[in-house]
């Protein structure tokens, strides 16, 4: 933690805007903290529990900046400089504009399965770190958590710890979790049979409540307030709340991601139900992955496989 | 064939303007006999195929989708069909997930003079729909798509004995 206030205080002269996480409403929430003052530096926070993505601000951030010679700094956990690559391929991003600090992360806490894993029910006061474990104080006493059990499920199919691009990393490399690519999740749900399967996801999508959270807190939902399921020309969802309604409003969105989504997760972790909305998305990445062998968010010179196309191919 | 199944039965086909559309015409001059099921809407090109009108169509409730244009390399467009069957392959490829049978949904090529082969790709495709049957389409309501909220809200209440919770995961 040292590192980076000390790298941010070295380096405040060159930067305009430092995005970063703080400590938020209680203190196993940490929320995004947008730095303008140096003075406001000392609240900024890296722990197991920064899990928004903050690549997330960064194409209307930059859209609205002042054309100066000052930077925007942003905090990347690995999994989120994939986001950030699969931006700048898509340019929406400008790189040059950027002081990315890369943050080896040893995986978010979940606040559901945290919550699950305490035995003391009063509410906690203080939280801190050592060696994988958390250690929450609270009037009832201390107790300590394996951070290992109550991490989020993108997490523990995590290939990508470290960051990808970086202008600076801070910390340690961390060992990934998984090698390859990993999809035991969505593979649990295909060897269901067929209609077990609809009937799964209508289960699950009844609980929708069209709150958008997943769209919001998408990197790579660009279009904002163009958004396809809220327009009326073309009309493509209603406003009644069928569960019907619901599922074309998560095709739009797993199908607008399809070659491009990069699994960082956000859309699942936002969720206020508790859909398993990412395994959509996890499903565009595997037959990405089958069809052109292509990773999103892992080459920014790589152009996404739909938004291109190769005259040899056979088979399909 | 079975007549009442007939009059329920509709495949919704997706044609180019320039190839499929033209090969369905000259079947139709060349009176061959096609089954009665295909609806069709024509687009100005393959490209122009949003994988959700596959999506959209099947969670509705239409009982099969056909998406037929030009054959690589001959597109009018020059490149409009590689882009397409890129996104049809992922979207065919995607529907099982959802729970939306993937043998709903056909794509394939055919060009204006290709009237007997249109003959042949409708003849089979229309068995494949007529062997499925209707199509119960995404939510409770596909059916009855005018009936009160009530039957809606009754959406996915099936046997929860397999239920995976994103927590078990």
């Amino acid at each position: 933690m040292k590192t980076l206030h000390s790298h941010l205080e070295d380096h405040f002269e060159e930067l305009e805007l430092v995005i970063g996480w703080e400590i938020g409403f209680e203190p196993l929430r940490a929320t995004p903290a947008f730095v303008r003052r140096r003075e406001d530096l000392a609240r900024l926070v890296w722990n197991p529990l920064c899990a928004p993505n903050l690549s997330v601000y960064l194409p209307q951030i930059l859209k609205s900046a002042e054309k100066t010679e000052k930077k925007v700094a942003v905090c990347l956990k690995g999994c989120d400089t994939r986001s950030l690559t699969a931006l700048i391929q898509e340019g929406f991003v400008d790189r040059e504009r950027l002081h990315v600090i890369g943050l080896p992360c040893p995986g978010t806490v979940d606040p559901q399965a945290l919550a699950q894993a305490r035995k003391n029910r009063a509410p906690v006061t203080q939280v801190s770190f050592q060696d994988n474990l958390l250690i929450l104080h609270s009037y009832e006493g201390t107790e300590e958590i394996p951070l290992d059990s109550v991490l989020a499920r993108r997490c523990r199919r995590c290939r990508q710890p470290n960051p990808l691009l970086a202008d600076v990393v801070l910390g340690d490399p961390v060992p990934a979790r998984c090698d390859a690519p990993s999809f035991a999740h969505v593979e649990a749900v295909d060897s269901l049979p067929l209609e077990e399967r609809r009937a799964y996801w209508e289960r699950e999508l009844d609980r929708c409540l069209r709150c958008y959270a997943c769209r919001n807190a998408c990197p790579l939902c660009v279009c904002r307030d163009r958004c396809l399921a809220e327009s009326r020309t073309p009309k493509w969802t209603t406003q009644r709340d069928s569960v019907r309604d619901k599922f074309l409003f998560h095709m739009i969105h797993a199908l607008h991601l399809a070659g491009r989504c990069t699994e960082c997760g956000e859309c699942e972790r936002v969720c206020p139900v508790g859909i398993p909305v990412a395994l959509f998305k996890e499903k565009m990445a595997q037959i990405a992955l089958d069809l052109w062998d292509y990773q999103a968010g892992v080459d920014p010179a790589a152009t996404p496989p739909l938004q291109t196309f190769d005259p040899s191919e056979t088979g399909i | 064939m079975d007549e009442k199944n007939d009059k329920q039965l509709r495949i919704v086909g997706f044609l180019c303007n320039w190839c499929s559309y033209g090969g369905a015409d000259t079947a139709g001059v060349c009176r061959f006999k096609q089954p009665p099921l295909l609806r069709i809407i024509r687009i100005p090109c393959t490209g122009r195929m949003d994988p959700l009108f596959v999506v959209k169509a099947l969670a509705q409730g239409a009982d099969g989708v056909l998406v037929s244009g030009c054959h690589p390399k001959d597109c009018h467009y020059a490149v409009g069909n590689f882009y397409a069957r890129r996104r049809l392959e992922l979207v065919k490829r995607f529907l099982p997930f959802v729970g939306l049978d993937p043998r709903r949904f056909h794509y394939t090529w055919v060009s204006a003079s290709e009237g007997q082969r249109w003959q042949q790709v409708v003849s089979e495709f229309s068995a494949v729909i007529q062997e499925l049957g209707p199509n119960p389409g995404f939510g409770q309501d596909a059916v009855t798509e005018n009936a009160p909220q009530a039957v809606s809200s009754q959406g996915g209440a099936g046997d929860t004995e397999r239920c995976i919770s994103p927590r078990s995961l």
